[in-house]
């Protein structure tokens, strides 16, 4: 079994030249550089950026073969599937390789930003190639140092097996360790042959991860279980309220070692929470039990800002119900402020279409914030030493912006700084912010101790960067056949990137509006807005971002076009769809929750389809026992097409998760906000499914091509599971009760009773 | 201050409390060493910080350090000195973990319930631990054989 280490490790003992591309002599074996592209969600950017490095395969002459990786492990299994793919092209056994993680700062001098961002469901998908390419060049490099050694330049008299290559008329062999000095010497081949799709030996095989087994005898390291020598305690409490401040700092605690007010730092701002606001202080001690029970107790004085009367789930809601109807279009080179109406697509006139139609459908559908809630709490350990280092530990997705951030509160250079990503207990897109990072790195600042600042589970809650509220407004026309004549899509949502201060362009937030444009229905004409909702509440990216908001408008409404057509669900979605793809998956759903055979007396299915990160899912939901409190749901059908498929086991396990995700929100997931503070501040108000409200779910993965292609993009796969499960159970929940809900969750005064 | 003599894993330490009340999860965690069990909720919600004590299944986060004192903890560390637990083999075979914050306290839930006499499926009605990630139904096939 190969091996995962997540240990803190020393980046300065790697003193390697790396050049792009180039083998380098390495303790007594050589270095591949490659470039792995980098994926932000800001600017959905998908392109590597010459002379930063990001991973590196080593193969020492001792056997060892070593990749390193800058991308984040939070459950996902991408860091295998990298593993997973390099050893295919590389010809060894995965089990052979081993997995070490990266930080953005391996190369001395450290290039910034050289470790790659885990959002998007990205990390497979986008390095594909990379990693296939990356381990072809280096097994033609191995093999070049073989011929040299062994007298005979014809590549056909070559064959390689698990890391050995044989010179097949004598039967001559040399291993990768043997000729790894020698190979270090050569110029590597820009390309080289890759194995044929069907040779695969691992690609598309279920393979077993390389970080389970540690996950099993608590040996895995998370970020919250850092510990260093002389390391001291932090406890954050920041203000119950967003946008309020600190009024004075309070006196130390008896028995603590610091009270310490943090600002917000440019760049983690969000909405309410402008930059310079000393937002929080966190109290410093000897452990985490006694510092914390010292910040609850602690008497702290806040100013509130006179908006936060305004901040509560009524004014939200007012607010969006106002820019439903009357919101200010966009103008070119206007200043267009939060309250804008963005054209997304517009194709023939839907509104006239609409107007005369023989049917139309005209509903509003609600969705609130949520939380993240991710298990490990956030944290981050901080080892400052002024004017000469600062090491930092975090749970993050977001390694290249922990570099940044800390170069900017420092002062210090990149190569002064070192950032160590640690297992994430869970990510879901909260653990891409740094402002927990920044934190730590102000309390390390100003106490001069290595410190490690935890949010209890409370503050976790409370000062999330929430999944958007969004009212959507949607309008549809039908003739007396039940063909579609015309869409009309409006939604309502506070803005992701606006909050980040990136440009939102003619379009508004292309997060905002996924999973509802460049939909594969024949609509006839069709009209697709969005509106940016001015609520200061800060929101972030939540596993599947827009497209978990979007897809429940979008799939709810086709639900309640098929009703008024009194069409079948699924028929009435097939007519209507353009794209093969999408209409292969909504079958292989439809057939796996044998949706053409009645269901067992009391149960109802519903069906949805929807599109992110270049897949397309389809589940089939079959729910019973609903009552005013609770259903049950018991079995989810789904199917995904993500083009290629590296691990099906491992594609399993996430849509598995993701329907779990999915199910925990619309189900229960709400965040309510009085006066500016959240509300739900644990589990308790929280409600997610236990082990016994499992559903069974089955997968279908519509199988990879006989030869994929470069050119066709390959589909994510971690946030896939979340956003046909709202539709499709509140699609089931039509089906069972006649009863359409469309306001989520489905049950929000629901809590969760202790253990 | 008050000193409190604990056995853990089989080990006997000694540890210095500024209160005594300070719950096991954290002198485990923050004083000696032992990262395995894990925080989650701090209110008995969660089950992420689970261990054993005299074999029942109890929840670190709020059970006073003192009250462990005479009795033998076993966390996820002891669970077996070499991953062995048929649990544990189980969780592997089945692939069960995905970020696996929760798996501590989880594999310690299912540990107890076998302790307690129960197998397969029967566990299933005993362990109430959140996992976030929606890892339930591999627990599911996991258990089936134990």
């Amino acid at each position: 079994m190969a091996t995962t280490i997540l240990e803190p490790r020393s980046e300065k003992s790697t003193q390697h030249k790396i050049g792009r591309r180039g083998f380098l002599a390495a303790a007594g074996g050589f270095t591949l550089t490659f470039l792995m592209p980098e994926v932000t969600r800001l600017s959905e950017a998908e392109g590597a950026t010459p002379g930063q490095v990001n991973a590196w395969l080593t193969i020492g002459s001792d056997e060892s073969i070593t990749l390193t990786v800058g991308s984040s492990e939070m459950g996902q299994g991408s860091f295998s599937g990298l593993a997973q793919i390099l050893a295919e092209d590389l010809m060894v056994d995965y089990a052979r390789i081993h997995a070490v993680q990266g930080g953005p700062t391996v190369a001395n001098p450290a290039p910034v930003g050289t470790a790659i961002n885990t959002v998007g469901s990205s990390v497979t998908r986008t390095n594909f190639w990379k990693m296939r390419d990356a381990g072809a060049i280096a097994r033609e490099t191995l093999v070049q140092a073989a011929m040299n050694q062994i007298g005979d330049q014809t590549r056909s008299n070559y064959a390689v097996n698990n890391g050995v290559i044989t010179h097949t008329p004598d039967g001559v062999t040399r291993t990768y360790g043997q000729v790894a000095p020698d190979a270090a010497a050569l110029t590597p081949p820009s390309t080289a042959n890759l194995v044929p799709d069907d040779q695969f030996k691992l690609i598309g095989k279920t393979v077993p991860r390389l970080d389970i087994p540690s996950k099993v005898n608590g040996g895995a390291k998370y970020g919250l279980d850092v510990r260093l020598a002389g390391m001291v305690y932090a406890v954050i409490k920041h203000c119950p309220s967003f946008g309020g401040t600190l009024a004075s700092t309070p006196s130390t605690p008896s028995g603590m070692i610091a009270v310490v007010p943090t600002k917000v730092i440019a760049g983690t701002n969000r909405g309410a929470e402008a930059t310079g606001n000393v937002n929080a202080v966190a109290v410093v001690g000897s452990s985490t039990w006694d510092t914390w029970q010292a910040a609850k107790s602690l008497r702290v004085t806040w100013n509130l800002p006179a908006s936060a009367s305004t901040l509560n789930n009524a004014q939200f809601l007012a607010d969006a119900q106002a820019l439903l109807t009357s919101a200010t279009p966009y103008v070119a080179g206007g200043a267009n402020p939060a309250g804008t109406l963005y054209t997304v697509e517009s194709i023939g006139s839907a509104n006239d279409a609409i107007a005369g139609s023989a049917k139309s459908v005209d509903v509003t559908y609600s969705l609130p914030y949520v939380a993240h809630a991710c298990m490990e709490v956030l944290n981050c350990t901080v080892n400052y030493v002024a004017g000469l280092s600062c090491e930092i530990w975090a749970p993050t997705q977001s390694a290249k912006a922990v570099l940044q951030l800390a170069m900017t509160l420092t002062g210090l250079p990149s190569g002064s700084i070192t950032v160590h990503t640690m297992y994430l207990g869970g990510g879901l897109g909260r653990k891409a912010e740094v402002d927990f990072v920044s934190e730590a790195i102000q309390v390390a600042m100003a106490v001069n101790k290595p410190v490690k600042l935890m949010w209890p589970r409370e503050e976790d809650f409370t000062r999330d960067q929430y999944r958007p509220m969004a009212l959507i407004h949607a309008r549809a026309g039908l003739d007396n056949s039940g063909n579609v004549t015309g869409w009309s899509y409006r939604n309502v949502s506070p803005s992701i990137l606006g909050q980040r201060g990136a440009p939102l362009g003619t379009k508004g937030d292309s997060q905002g509006i996924e999973g509802a444009q460049s939909l594969p229905y024949n609509f006839g004409s069709r009209l697709t807005e969005w509106v940016s909702h001015p609520s200061p509440i800060p929101v972030g990216f939540w596993r599947s971002v827009g497209a978990s908001v979007n897809t429940f408008g979008v799939e709810s409404m086709i639900d309640e076009m098929a009703a008024a057509a009194g069409a079948d669900p699924y028929t009435f979605r097939r007519a209507l769809l353009t794209d093969p793809r999408w209409i292969a998956v909504l079958d292989a759903a439809a057939t796996l929750g044998n949706w053409n055979t009645p269901p067992p007396s009391g149960r109802a299915r519903g069906i949805a389809i929807g599109t992110a990160f270049n897949s397309i899912v389809a589940e089939v939901v079959e729910i019973s026992q609903v009552t005013t409190t609770s259903l049950k749901v018991n079995r989810v059908s789904c199917a995904i097409d993500c083009y290629l498929s590296v691990n099906p086991g491992s594609i399993q396990a996430q849509l598995q998760g993701g329907i779990v995700h999915g199910m925990n929100a619309a189900l229960y997931g709400k965040q309510n906000f009085v006066n500016g503070a959240a509300q739900a501040k644990n589990f308790n108000q929280s409600r997610m499914i236990r082990l016994q409200e499992m559903p069974q779910i089955d997968i279908t993965i519509i199988p990879s091509p006989a030869a994929a292609s470069r050119s066709t993009n390959i589909g994510g796969v971690g946030e896939l599971g979340v956003p046909t499960f709202a539709p499709a159970l509140a699609n089931a929940y039509f089906k069972l009760t006649g009863t359409r809900v469309r306001s989520l969750p489905f049950f929000p005064a629901a809590t969760m009773g202790g253990l | 201050m008050s000193t409190l003599q604990l056995n853990v894993n089989g080990q006997n330490y000694t540890v210095n409390v500024n209160n005594p009340d300070m719950p096991l999860l954290w002198v485990l965690r923050d004083l000696i060493g032992l990262t395995g069990t894990k925080y989650g909720c701090g209110i008995e919600v969660c089950g992420a910080c689970t261990v054993l004590i005299d074999g029942q299944p109890e929840h670190s986060c709020v059970f006073d350090a003192s009250s462990a004192v005479g009795k033998k903890v076993i966390t996820i560390e002891g669970l077996s000195p070499d991953s062995s637990h048929p649990a544990q083999k189980a969780w592997v075979d089945n692939q069960v973990p995905q970020c696996g914050y929760c798996q501590s306290g989880m594999l310690m839930s299912v540990a107890g319930a076998m302790q307690a006499g129960h197998h397969g499926s029967e566990i299933l009605s005993e362990v109430k631990n959140l996992c976030v990630c929606g890892t339930y139904q591999r627990i599911r096939q996991a258990v089936q054989h134990l």
